[in-house]
């Protein structure tokens, strides 16, 4: 698998024709962009105006402008974002491993969601860019997902909340383990303090029993729970809980990870869409490049970084 | 109802909630000791084969073969305390470490299928070790804590519990294991 730095020196040279061109597109597009916008804002202005009731008419034409603006703007960058996803990031991952495939339409199956067992069981759940194949003979697959749950209020008016939004990993893991250890965000100790947060995480009742680790920098950052102290322990070795810092450090996100049927399921919370094209910035511009770079290595490379590839011997 | 029995109550809940959870705390400990028992039961039968492959070989480290193989049989007399058990252990890891180690000035022995199958096994029972070792570890510091702490250490004084002892985490285990080396 090519390192961080090979697949940068790949972006910036192998793909510099293709970026050139887009972003000659790009700079287009920003142009009927901004002309659509203007026009778009100009005429429903005009509109509320010549009809304007009350205060009720102007609240719903707003919903509308906003509603129907982010409509045309997609449609909009429709073409350019599926044309940055073939040019650029198919290419990005055929980079690091000619064993990995790429659609930008699918996104992880919501059974891999729900068997996580990280979060609770979504009721809609959409998401794109899944990567899947194999690292060093290791199966891992990967997507941006968003899940949502629905509520209603006494009126019985529907709305949509975000569960979890960002990127979802699952991978194969190299030891044998018959039941659910969860890793999660140590929020409860870092918010209320050792004692407090301590005593709610060992009374979380929808949740197995509490595992204390004895790594006080892994405790501090997270709170795990398992039906079987044991097992808890066997998967999360001392090694393992420093390689969880590390990818704690690099992502910079909150991470969520579950070992369930013999996968490790890692979420990392960055509450948007990744991968989608720069519209603003220049495609050329570092920051932007390592955020494609830098992501995607940063999922493909927990085989490495977990070492999911030396598999112990019970599981060979 | 008077404000004395409302006392009376409350005093009574605690205590039994106090008593409830040291006796939790107790069978946590030998539930997981069993557990590791049935590890080191596991390692304790892997020794006879690794005795035997290495044997023939091992010429100027007899002494460290038998001395595993008494450690062994130490290990299976009936009877023994939970402390002598955590001891044997100690010894038992430290020789087995050092066999491994010596393993390595043998490459007809490094090369061999059989000693590499066990040098495998091995290293998975360990790993489990660690785990369970680790686990009872926890389990008998949340013991020692409530017998020492206020105001269980009142109540643990009168049930006669007595602090338990630890297994020593071999530096090792903290170490990241190569299972490529192995192989190589």
């Amino acid at each position: 698998m090519k390192t961080r730095s090979e697949l940068t020196d790949f972006y910036y040279k192998t793909l510099y024709p293709t970026l050139k061109d887009l972003d000659e597109k790009r700079k287009h597009l920003l142009y009927r962009i901004a002309v659509v916008g203007v026009l778009f804002s100009l005429v429903f202005l005009f509109i509320i105006l010549s009809l304007v009731h009350s205060v009720d008419f102007i609240i719903l034409a707003l919903f509308a402008y906003v509603g129907i603006g982010s409509f045309i703007y997609k449609f909009l960058i429709k073409d350019y974002t599926l044309e940055f996803k073939q040019n650029v990031i198919k290419p990005l991952i055929e980079a690091i491993s000619k064993d990995l495939s790429y659609n930008c339409h699918h996104h992880i199956q919501e059974h891999l969601f729900n068997r996580s067992d990280l979060f609770k069981k979504p009721d809609r759940i959409s998401g794109n860019d899944y990567v899947g194949g194999l690292i060093k003979g290791t199966k891992i697959e990967f997507s941006d997902i968003h899940a949502e749950v629905k509520h209603k209020n006494s009126k019985n008016k529907e709305s949509w909340s975000t569960l979890f939004r960002g990127l979802f990993i699952v991978a194969e893991f190299n030891k044998n383990f018959t039941t659910k250890t969860l890793i999660l965000p140590d929020t409860a100790q870092s918010t209320f303090g050792d004692l407090i947060g301590g005593w709610l995480q060992s009374n979380n009742f929808a949740r197995d029993e509490l595992v204390r680790m004895d790594d006080n920098e892994f405790e501090r950052e997270f709170v795990v729970y398992s039906k079987d102290q044991i097992e808890a322990r066997y998967i999360l070795s001392h090694s393992l809980m420093k390689k969880l810092l590390t990818l704690k450090k690099r992502s910079k996100h909150p991470i969520y990870v579950s070992f369930i049927g013999n996968h490790i399921h890692i979420a990392i919370e960055y509450n948007k869409d990744l991968f989608e094209p720069s519209i603003f910035y220049s495609l050329l511009e570092y920051k932007i490049a390592m955020e494609y770079v830098g992501t995607l290595h940063l999922a493909l490379d927990i085989v490495n970084e977990l070492k999911l590839n030396e598999k112990i011997w019970s599981k060979s | 109802m008077s404000m004395s029995l409302i006392i009376f109550i409350v005093v009574v809940i605690i205590l039994v909630l106090m008593y409830n959870s040291l006796v939790s705390k107790k069978n946590q400990v030998e539930n997981i000791f069993a557990s590791v028992d049935a590890t080191l039961k596991k390692r304790y039968d892997l020794i006879p084969n690794i005795v035997a492959s290495v044997n023939e070989y091992m010429q100027h480290e007899k002494g460290l073969l038998s001395e595993v193989t008494k450690l062994r049989s130490d290990a299976n007399k009936p009877n023994i305390s939970n402390e002598q058990k955590i001891d044997l252990d100690a010894k038992v890891s430290s020789a087995l470490g050092s066999i491994m180690v010596a393993v390595e000035d043998y490459p007809d022995l490094k090369a061999n299928e059989n000693v590499m199958h066990l040098q495998a096994t091995l290293n998975e029972v360990e790993e489990q070790l660690s785990a369970a070792r680790r686990a009872y570890n926890q389990a008998v510091t949340d013991y020692n804590n409530a017998i020492e702490m206020l105001p269980t250490n009142f109540m643990a004084s009168a049930m006669s519990y007595k602090r338990k002892e630890l297994f020593s985490i071999v530096e090792q285990e903290r170490k990241n294991i190569n299972v490529k080396e192995l192989f190589n």
